[in-house]
């Protein structure tokens, strides 16, 4: 189901030259985004609607449907930005940390760091990613799986330096450990949990995670 | 129950067996009577409706009209669809608690294959509805979600469980007596929620769920292994 919209490509092309029409056109795109991010960590996916966004955008919703297919496809675009930065914030974390288990440590708490203060959007999307329709698609984005790739390179250079045993099953442990990076959300969502509480149970989970791979 | 595990989808969800709660009984007067018989009926049509539509997918109109009451009768008896999901959830807790009870005595080998055979009954008990158990994850999310509800890893008797199981294993010298005992049994109940994930992604069933999850123990039990 993977286009690229018309409006994507006027988008690209007018970096070079911009013309009066695209820069409208981005312009209207950039607006809606942000009503939509502020609606869904107001009301989560649920409860936002297309309407909502386009009158908080100050647009019909007709305006809103020439940009976007539908809610699920605005919601995809800004989770799809944020993982990206994201995926930066933590590949940056992971260049600063010394042996498998710091490195992995200093990357799940630049993720819990990058959400601190937009935790009510991440709410919203951890519903969205259990719900049979629309938790496919956000589960299987391709910006979901380079998240899963840099616990996997991590893996791999620890094995690869002798630190892990040759086998460390990393696939399984990898998709384990952010299983584990992500349960902890929860806590941080609901309970107020600090970003030292967030690490300390990271760091836990990580060392168990850990500890049947460092005997060769 | 075979039947329920092998079909793709289950056809209707009505429960003879489930008794009327016994206090509700002793003092029912015919106004309460009626109002246990609304609630039940609710739950019943919930339950349903979750499993095969998602929590989201679901709307308190619809259990209304499924159930055949009104839906100023389903919020006399219940403030939200979160809490809704969570006696529907609740109910299925009897018959869960009762299976840990008859098997707990019969487990065997080593704490790694205790703690498989005690996940592959919570696997058997959400087989018949494995996207019910999805929307029990998911509602903890929501917005709806009331101070009442029960979202899921709040189950301490789940907890108490892995625990014993645990500091078994290590009186019987199975479990390295530095190990975070309490860290395991967390990181235990986290892994298994995610695990539902494979049903989301590439719609796993209990079977291909419960080789995974006895795959991801032993690589925590490698870990817990005394030295």
């Amino acid at each position: 189901m993977k286009h690229i919209s018309p409006n994507q490509v006027a988008g690209e092309t007018a970096v070079k030259m911009p013309t009066r029409r695209a820069l409208a056109k981005q312009h209207t795109r950039a607006k809606v985004l942000a009503a939509a991010r502020r609606l869904f960590s107001e009301s989560g996916y649920e409860g936002a609607t297309i309407r909502d966004i386009a009158a908080e955008a100050g647009m019909s919703t007709g305006a809103v449907f020439a940009n976007f297919t539908d809610k699920s496809d605005l919601f995809r675009e800004i989770m799809g930005a944020d993982m990206a930065s994201l995926a930066e914030a933590m590949h940056e974390a992971a260049g600063r940390g010394r042996g498998v288990e710091d490195v992995l440590l200093k990357m799940f708490t630049a993720g819990y760091a990058f959400y601190k203060g937009q935790l009510p959007l991440a709410r919203a999307a951890f519903s969205v990613s259990w719900a049979p329709q629309d938790g496919p698609v956000l589960r299987n984005a391709p910006q979901v799986g380079s998240l899963l790739d840099l616990i996997t390179e991590q893996l791999t250079l620890g094995v690869q330096r002798g630190e892990l045993s040759q086998e460390a099953e990393i696939k399984l442990r990898s998709q384990m450990l952010f299983d584990a990076y992500l349960s902890n959300y929860p806590q941080a969502i609901f309970e107020g949990w600090s970003l030292d509480a967030l690490q300390a149970r990271s760091r836990d989970q990580i060392r168990i995670l850990l500890a049947g791979a460092r005997r060769g | 129950m075979s039947t329920e595990l092998n079909g793709p989808r289950r056809v209707v969800a009505r429960n003879p067996r489930r008794p009327a709660r016994p206090a509700q009984v002793a003092t029912s007067s015919p106004r309460q009577t009626q109002k246990a018989a609304t609630r039940n009926r609710v739950i019943e049509a919930a339950r349903e409706l979750f499993d095969t539509q998602g929590y989201q997918g679901t709307t308190i109109r619809e259990i209304a009209s499924h159930a055949g009451v009104s839906v100023g009768s389903v919020f006399t008896t219940f403030a939200s669809k979160g809490e809704i999901l969570s006696q529907v959830m609740e109910g299925r807790l009897e018959g869960f608690y009762a299976e840990l009870d008859r098997l707990a005595p019969h487990l065997r080998g080593s704490t790694a294959d205790r703690l498989r055979s005690i996940y592959a009954i919570f696997f058997a008990v959400e087989a018949p509805r494995t996207r019910l158990f999805l929307s029990h994850i998911a509602a903890a999310f929501d917005w709806t979600l009331t101070s009442t509800a029960r979202p899921y890893g709040r189950n301490e008797r789940v907890r108490a469980l892995l625990l014993e199981t645990l500091v078994k294993g290590r009186e019987a010298g199975d479990v390295d007596p530095e190990a975070d005992l309490a860290g395991i049994v967390e990181l235990l109940i986290a892994v298994y929620g995610w695990t539902y994930h494979m049903v989301v992604t590439e719609g796993a069933d209990t079977q291909r769920m419960t080789e995974t999850m006895d795959r991801q123990i032993g690589l925590i039990a490698d870990g817990f292994r005394p030295r």
